[in-house]
């Protein structure tokens, strides 16, 4: 469980979402730019910040609709090819929004959906990560979500530590099989 | 408003690669501060005379501005939070003293802090009598070659006698040559 400190699951929180209040609230107007009193009405239609969304969800005064990332369009893009969505720029918290948004919102196909998007995602991410040099930042790195980003890190430099263990001075001379492009499946 | 800046304070922080800083934010830090004073004047104006059973627009009004101020809290520790565990990790990576732009990045608190993070480190060594911050990647041969920077004169290592003038070479133990290596008489002869 991320912690207290945790600055990815702070930023995670601040994602927007739209709520429709259930109860009026005063005092509160700037939430609302149409509001003319300083108050919101019952029943407006808001776009909150996601940590103040959940704790007024637990207490039943305001009600989520599921936001765009995960609605029809969303799943017709992962649909037609899981590895193209761009994640990065779009919804870098997806998964973990995702993990902490249908609890509330009852919508029980939306684990299903997660699991099934990273699934599809997975295979690519991971040659990419085997076969990608240091210093160049392949274009579909920008689309990966922040935990993606961090799984095709942790591989990319196991690969880094694998290839320098390979050429490791063992104080012996150097043979000319360092040198063999070798067709394995590692390169 | 509503932990907007605060997030902003947080967006900065993450920014940066792991290991560095940014420099110090105080504007923004006190604009959050008098944000979550703002939210607790609205707070008691919504409270003040009524009932605390009674779940009416005041009540979801001063819940909301509760909820800020915790949330500008968290957001405010866990950019204290975070910049501390930098400043703890520049004493074993970068050493005692700070280099000035390290130093232009921290306010004056967190200088403190580094200098008592420093103190406790030192006296905690001197109780185990071992200095900890030394040899930080094991290293792969126990000897080392030195060249002697300036006069040392005639020094007794282990069970033989070694004369250290200035520009000689020697292949001394690794523990015997650090101590002179961190006074600077001497250094490593690398090829």
């Amino acid at each position: 469980m991320p912690g207290y400190y945790d600055i990815s699951d702070i930023l995670m929180e601040d994602e927007a979402v739209s709520v429709a209040f259930h109860v009026g609230a005063n005092g509160v107007g700037l939430l609302d730019p149409g509001t003319e009193t300083n108050s919101v009405e019952k029943g407006a239609k808001i776009d909150l910040p996601f940590w103040l969304a959940h704790e007024l969800c637990r207490r039943r005064a305001v009600s989520i609709t599921i936001p765009s990332c995960f609605g029809q369009k969303m799943k017709k893009d992962v649909q037609a090819d899981a590895a193209c969505v761009d994640l990065g720029t779009r919804y870098p918290y997806f998964y973990e929004f995702g993990c902490k948004l249908f609890p509330l919102v009852g919508d029980k196909s939306i684990g299903l959906f997660l699991r099934h998007t990273f699934a599809n995602r997975y295979k690519e991410m991971l040659s990419k990560s085997h076969t990608a040099s240091l210093n160049a930042i392949p274009k579909f790195v920008l689309r990966l979500s922040k935990e993606e980003y961090q799984l095709f890190e942790a591989a990319r430099s196991s690969m880094v530590e694998f290839k320098k263990w390979r050429v490791r001075d063992l104080g012996l001379m150097k043979t000319t099989i360092v040198g063999h492009k070798r067709k394995t499946d590692l390169h | 408003m509503y932990a907007r800046r605060a997030a902003q304070l947080l967006q900065e922080l993450s920014s940066c690669e792991e290991g560095q800083l940014p420099p110090y934010n105080g504007d923004k830090f006190d604009q959050v501060i008098r944000e979550c004073e703002e939210h607790s004047r609205q707070f008691q104006s919504l409270i003040r005379d009524k009932d605390i059973e009674t779940k009416n627009e005041d009540h979801y009004g001063s819940f909301i501005h509760h909820l800020s101020i915790i949330r500008n809290k968290r957001c405010l520790m866990a950019y204290m939070y975070k910049r501390a565990e930098v400043i703890q990790s520049y004493r074993w990576n970068v050493g005692r003293v700070l280099p000035r732009e390290i130093q232009d990045k921290l306010n004056f608190s967190e200088q403190e802090y580094f200098k008592d993070y420093c103190g406790v480190i030192d006296s905690y060594m001197k109780d185990l009598d071992l200095d900890l911050t030394v040899d930080m990647v094991p290293p792969k041969d126990p000897y080392i070659r030195v060249r002697v920077l300036s006069e040392i004169g005639e020094v007794s290592l282990g069970d033989h006698a070694v004369s250290l003038t200035k520009d000689s070479f020697h292949f001394l133990r690794r523990t015997d040559a650090e101590t002179f290596i961190s006074q600077g008489l001497m250094e490593e002869f690398v090829e």
